[in-house]
């Protein structure tokens, strides 16, 4: 029987077992997971339709008298996502060869058989694109569904995503794997600031390259059409995989069936050139670059006092003990996690995106007052989102994380009381820090009123103690002691429903929020101090339900804890 | 069967392993002992060609490991301390694809695969998913897998974690009878008691550099004071130290 085969075959049944698991699962969890995924499914279709039609309207308005520019319009935006699709493939290509190939616990087992390093390369080269790819099919199919309806194209445009989405999704997998592979062989031998400094240069090249492209949102109407066909002229590069994709797909739609054969066979066999040079390279570079990684020293010496962590306990000396060893633990254990600082990573990226999106608003004249109000209640919902992010990604899993450690905190002479009163207050200064500092910030950058602002900044400070109190009391109602990946415990049946509870008391809070500040946007009270006493209501209530959601659970998790027998 | 000539491991300043050279013959039965940190693992991961050596070199039934790795890999199996088995995989499904990685014939494999998952006790199992088996069950699968495609030369890194007595009595005499097939088997373990029992001969590496190589009686005749394998062990490799 042949190698691949027996891989492939093997693969093939792991992805039956883990689809049948389903059924094993909490049934809660299936189903948000079904709801929100269908959810955000439709969301972008239509997204991406009004985004279309809009473009249609824009196009044939600017070009009423003259040729029509909207089809063109669509041509270049498409070019201009499938662009952006590209680059990002590249990227989280690499990060995911790296993993795939030399990280992933399989590696050994299958290196130590009696097979070729090439194919060893293609069998897990697969992997690699499931694992990048799968977004863009999902995001993909509604754009494309949004497109053809949208510009009334032919059904082939349909059939072409689907067969063009294969060979594009292909040759930036085949592209990261060189990259990775040939750094795997040089990174370990270079200085680390080396690379970094190579790093940025690379990025910011290709920020260069296509910050025109995504400029043009900033222009002003009357030079927009220049300025989209001119920065959008770089997305039309004949040597780019991305056009050849976007291209063919379009002219299948126009039922230009030549072009769109010439395109896909174009993307078909650079696909599979780049696949067989990057397995020809793996056979001569992959063992070289595997066996150095796994040979370097690994000896990792940290004195006690010496460095940022070393000095925690100095830091923390103010605190009385257990409490300040149980915050200098969890901190150093969380610091010498990297899948932990990867999401933390992911979550900064986010949280600058929409800093630096707050500074293009910002800069807008907002002339209505019920925008100006709008504007402040949707920044009370990101803030509050983003803490519920950091609740539920960070603090949920701490009680779980002591898992099988437990009987070490259970033998101190310390309470289980003290332990969830410490988790509660290490998450409330923690997170405190990011989101009011986000709050205080973007209230600035927005410059909303000054009723909205301090109404903003309260809200976020009590958030802080609800939503802390939901992730650490549910997370000792709902505790997963066997599991020590936080991501595993985060997905089970206690991290799904501290995620619902966390939405459903951002919605109410945000929701008296908006009615109350309309209200005064709308200027619909009768007097002053009905709008105080309406004001003084609505604060009250928020406190109200924020101690409700740090009491309740954090009594209910203790009292399960204190039940608990380890 | 074995060869290795100067087989060296540098972890960055570290030697992990210092030009160890040693042959083990057709049949034989070779433990290798050695205190924690003493090189072992990194020993039998460059004999089983997943570390590169930073110098030597290692022949296992006529193969360069570095040369002829897939030749070298077909006439040698590995059983790890931990070993790694595809959790979502059933035993039967794990089994079939080692079969196929070995390139055996279907009806081969399924023949002798139905008498080693019967001869280890898990074929009862053998349908259900490996995340479901304790340790000693997927101990045992690794053992199957191991020997399905009849391998000359077998290597196993410390093999009684999470096996019961009886288990480890079993598996003792497997590999025992084994090597009287003529398989070679090459051994790391802590167990001093075991390696008594069954090694024909016995190495004995300390700080990446092997000390001595004998049958169990002239490794104890190197002993100031008689007594037994352990008390040996210990003296050798605490003169060592100091």
């Amino acid at each position: 029987m042949s190698q691949a085969f027996a891989v492939f075959r093997a693969k093939m049944r792991i992805v039956g077992h883990e689809v049948a698991s389903v059924r094993r699962q909490s049934k809660l969890k299936v189903a948000v997971i079904t709801v929100f995924a269908t959810a955000l499914w439709i969301g972008a279709f239509f997204l991406f339709y009004s985004g279309f039609r809009w473009l249609i309207s824009f196009g044939e308005e600017a070009s009423r008298g003259g040729m029509n520019i909207a089809d063109i319009l669509m041509a270049r935006m498409l070019g201009v996502l499938a662009l952006a699709v590209f680059f990002m493939l590249i990227f989280s290509n690499v990060l995911i060869s790296f993993s795939t190939l030399y990280r992933a616990k399989e590696v050994p087992y299958l290196l130590q058989g009696p097979i070729t390093y090439r194919l060893f390369f293609l069998s897990r080269f697969w992997e690699c694109v499931a694992f990048s790819s799968w977004a863009v099919g999902f995001l993909g199919s509604p754009l494309i569904l949004a497109y053809g309806i949208s510009g009334h194209a032919s059904w082939t445009l349909y059939l072409a995503g689907f067969l063009f989405y294969i060979p594009f999704i292909v040759v930036p997998a085949a592209i990261g794997a060189i990259i990775t592979l040939i750094l795997a062989r040089v990174f370990p031998r270079q200085r680390t600031s080396v690379m970094i400094g190579l790093g940025v240069i690379a990025v910011g090249l290709l920020f260069l390259y296509i910050q025109d492209t995504f400029n043009i949102s900033r222009l002003s109407q009357d030079v927009v059409i220049a300025a989209v066909m001119d920065a959008t002229a770089r997305t039309q590069s004949p040597f780019l995989p991305s056009f050849w994709a976007a291209r063919g797909i379009l002219a299948a739609g126009g039922c230009d069936y030549g072009e769109s054969l010439f395109q896909f066979l174009l993307l078909v066999s650079n696909a599979l050139l780049l696949v067989w040079a990057a397995a020809e390279l793996a056979q001569r570079i992959f063992y070289p670059g595997y066996s150095f990684l796994a040979g370097q020293d690994k000896t990792r010496i940290k004195p006690l006092d010496k460095g940022i962590l070393g000095r925690l306990d100095e830091t923390f000396r103010w605190l009385p003990n257990p409490a300040r060893s149980l915050v200098v633990k969890d901190i150093k254990l969380f610091w010498r996690d990297p899948t932990q600082w990867s999401q933390f990573v992911i979550f900064f990226g986010i949280l600058a995106i929409y800093m630096a999106n707050l500074h293009t608003v910002g800069r807008g004249e907002i002339e209505k007052e019920m925008w100006r109000s709008w504007i402040a209640c949707v920044n009370i919902a990101s803030c509050t989102l983003v803490l519920s992010t950091l609740t539920s990604r960070f603090v949920f899993p701490l009680i779980s994380l002591e898992g099988q450690r437990f009987w070490i905190l259970g033998l101190a002479p310390l309470t289980i009381r003290q332990l969830v009163r410490q988790k509660f207050w290490l998450s409330v200064c923690t997170t405190s820090v990011f989101t009011v500092g986000l709050a205080v910030l973007s209230g600035r950058m927005l410059g909303i009123p000054r009723i909205h602002f301090w109404l903003s900044v309260y809200s976020v400070i009590i958030a802080n103690f609800g939503l802390a109190g939901l992730a650490v009391g549910l997370g000792a109602l709902y505790p997963n002691f066997r599991e020590d990946n936080p991501a595993r415990i985060v997905s089970g049946m206690g991290g799904t429903l501290n995620f619902l509870l966390s939405i459903g008391y951002i919605a109410l809070v945000v929701g008296a929020q908006t009615v109350i500040l309309q209200w005064w946007a709308l200027e619909r009270y009768t007097s002053p101090q009905m709008f105080w006493w309406a004001l003084a209501v609505v604060v009250a209530s928020i406190t109200l339900l924020s101690l409700g959601a740090t009491f309740i659970p954090l009594r209910l998790g203790l009292r399960n804890l204190e039940h608990m027998e380890f | 069967m074995i060869k290795t000539e100067k087989l060296t491991k540098h972890f960055g300043e570290k030697v992990a392993v210092d030009a160890l050279t040693l042959t083990v013959n057709e049949g034989e039965f070779f433990c290798f002992l050695g205190p924690n940190g003493a090189g072992k693992t990194t020993t039998i991961k460059m004999l089983t060609g997943l570390l590169q050596p930073s110098g030597g070199r290692a022949v296992l039934g006529g193969f360069n490991i570095q040369q002829q790795p897939v030749e070298a890999k077909r006439v040698i199996g590995y059983i790890p301390d931990s070993p790694f088995l595809y959790e979502k995989l059933t035993g039967n499904e794990f089994i079939r694809f080692v079969a196929g990685l070995y390139q055996m014939r279907d009806g081969q494999a399924a023949q002798r695969a139905e008498g080693l998952l019967r001869m280890f006790g898990i074929a009862d199992v053998a349908d259900q998913l490996i995340e479901d088996y304790s340790h000693g069950m997927r101990q045992k699968l690794s053992f199957v897998s191991c020997f399905l495609h009849e391998p000359r030369i077998v290597i196993v890194d410390e093999p009684w974690v999470g096996l019961d007595p009886k288990n480890i009595r079993f598996v003792k005499d497997f590999l025992r009878e084994r090597t009287r097939e003529g398989t070679t088997v090459f051994m790391s373990t802590h167990t001093l008691s075991i390696a008594e029992e069954v090694a024909d001969r016995i190495g004995i590496i300390n700080r990446g550099r092997l000390l001595h190589t004998g049958t169990v009686a002239e490794i104890r005749a190197l002993a100031k004071n008689p007594g037994t394998l352990e008390d040996v062990f210990l003296e050798l490799t605490h003169e060592e130290t100091e």
